[in-house]
């Protein structure tokens, strides 16, 4: 260590005034945004390069190999059907296991008292954790509507609809994925979400076929899977057929983000598995 | 400017008891005024870490309040955090990360600008020797390179009241010492340090005033020279009242 002797005085001058922060710690959001998306890039093949991968291989096969032995479904080609499904899958995927894994991650390695210990409100926090989510999200969701570029399947015939289902989706299971990331206390829980619940929901939810091709008592029961609402809406987004009501499908989604985003704020402000 | 009568740490009746039903800190209160260097002694499981864990946000507070420089540290808890810069017995950083990474991103969390947080690390890389360090990995480095970097994180905010839980634990003899010359020079120009080490010697040596805690309780408080007279080592000070309360304890009879 250098002492004052040798080098120019470096001591700080006491009583040197605390940054001010106003209402909102906006340089310490951008900064915890800034460091919560470095991390999937720091893993770029774990975190993009496998959800395109598995796009590209569920819209070549469903898409080219077998679509082109189906007939229309829903009135349009297979391939144009499914591409929102896997669209949507793929987003809320990638926004669930954004926020769940580096939540879980930095209570684990304990890095997560960098913030506890900083000036940073609740809100900022869930902030940047979101918004981290929603950026990875989005880059999946673009990557795997160029890929679908490729096979005459990116269609879009409502812009701003596609929009909000993909920040309203992504934003929803970037709570959820807080959610998990707090409760988890082991690196396999993380996975429990996923395995059991997103992708079986999604696959029965309109993914694959319409309503009308289930027998009459699933087709009721789909009528109460949310993940059927998310896909048929990013469906009719892109090319312009739906099934479900959209305007309640639209209502359930912001229900749900206000529910489970005041939820994840009470744990938050209670500390529940961040402070001791 | 950080007004001199002010206390810099101000703990009244704290209590704190995890949910296991374990009381970590029992009606712990002491008063610490600013420019102060303070001293936290006690053996493991007696509290330390606990209270710096309530008074820094990292731990709820079942009973009682903190203030820092005037500040709740739970209402106001944004102008408490600004003052306090922690240097915690455990390495928690992303690992992965390099030591001017770490430092960018705590002053980014403490609001500093990015011209001037560069100019901070930089400033505090240079004062701790790590600039040929700076852009290897933090799990990369040796435990005392990493104990410098845990120190300038503390300081990269040039906070007025500095934490540091056992600063110096693994630490080469020649670091420790260069650390103790650091930290005399910080006081000497107005910080507040408050620090717990099991190394008694070196509380003994840099601290002016300090607190015995056991089992959750303050067992003594008061100048180094009340802890000293009579020839006493703060040492034997200490072993004897930590060992009185152990017997007070298996005999059910309090701490003197």
């Amino acid at each position: 260590m250098k002492s004052q002797a040798k080098t120019q005085p470096s001591v700080p001058a006491p009583g040197a005034a605390a940054p001010r922060i106003d209402k909102v710690n906006w340089i310490g959001l951008k900064t915890f945004i800034h460091r919560e998306l470095q991390r999937p890039f720091r893993v770029p093949i774990q975190t993009l390069m496998t959800p395109w991968i598995m796009a590209l291989l569920y819209i070549f096969v469903f898409g080219r190999v077998i679509g082109s032995r189906i007939e229309a479904v829903g009135g349009v080609s297979y391939i144009d059907f499914v591409l929102p499904g896997i669209l949507m899958l793929n987003v809320l995927m990638a926004a669930f296991s954004h926020t769940s894994s580096s939540l879980y991650f930095q209570r684990f390695a304990r890095h997560i008292e960098e913030i506890l210990v900083a000036p940073l409100s609740h809100f900022e926090m869930i902030t940047g954790y979101v918004l981290a989510g929603v950026v990875r999200a989005s880059i999946v969701g673009a990557g795997v509507f160029f890929i679908a570029y490729f096979f005459s399947a990116a269609n879009l015939e409502h812009l701003f609809l596609a929009l909000f289902y993909i920040l309203a989706g992504s934003t929803l299971f970037s709570l959820i994925g807080l959610l998990v990331g707090l409760w988890a206390k082991q690196f396999e829980q993380l996975a429990v979400l996923g395995i059991f619940v997103i992708t079986p929901l999604s696959y029965v939810g309109g993914m694959f076929n319409t309503l009308d091709m289930l027998p009459v008592r699933l087709q009721r029961i789909t009528t109460f899977n949310p993940f059927w609402y998310f896909i048929d809406g990013m469906r009719y987004a892109l090319i312009g057929v739906h099934e479900s009501n959209l305007w309640a499908g639209a209502l359930l989604i912001v229900f749900l983000l206000v529910a489970v985003g005041m939820l994840v704020w009470r744990l938050f402000s209670i500390g529940w598995r961040l402070r001791d | 400017m950080v007004s001199m009568k002010i206390p810099a740490l101000e703990i009244d009746h704290l209590r704190k008891v995890y949910r296991s039903g374990i009381v970590a800190v029992d009606d712990v209160s002491f008063s610490i005024p600013s420019g102060e260097f303070f001293g936290f002694l006690g053996p493991n499981g007696a509290g330390k870490t606990t209270t710096i864990r309530c008074a820094t946000g990292l731990a709820t507070l079942t009973a009682g309040t903190i203030k820092t420089f005037g500040f709740d540290v739970v209402s106001d808890y944004r102008e408490a955090r600004k003052r306090i810069g922690l240097s915690p017995q455990e390495f928690n950083v992303d690992i992965f990360a390099s030591a001017r990474r770490i430092l960018d991103w705590m002053g980014g969390f403490y609001g500093m600008a990015k011209g001037d947080r560069a100019r901070r690390s930089e400033d505090l890389l240079g004062r701790f020797d790590l600039l040929p360090h700076a852009d290897k990995p933090f799990q990369a480095l040796s435990g005392g390179l990493k104990r410098r970097v845990m120190l300038a994180r503390a300081m990269i905010h040039d906070p007025d009241l500095l934490i540091l839980d056992e600063p110096t634990a693994g630490v080469d003899v020649e670091l420790r010492h260069d650390l103790w010359k650091y930290l005399q020079e910080l006081n000497r120009d107005g910080k507040t340090i408050f620090l717990t080490s099991h190394y008694i010697e070196e509380v003994e040596m840099l601290c002016s005033r300090m607190a015995i805690i056991d089992h959750g309780k303050i067992i003594a408080i008061g100048d180094k020279s009340e802890f000293l007279k009579g020839g006493r080592s703060l040492e034997q000070v200490y072993l004897n009242l930590t060992r009185r309360g152990k017997q007070g304890q298996e005999t059910g009879t309090g701490a003197a």
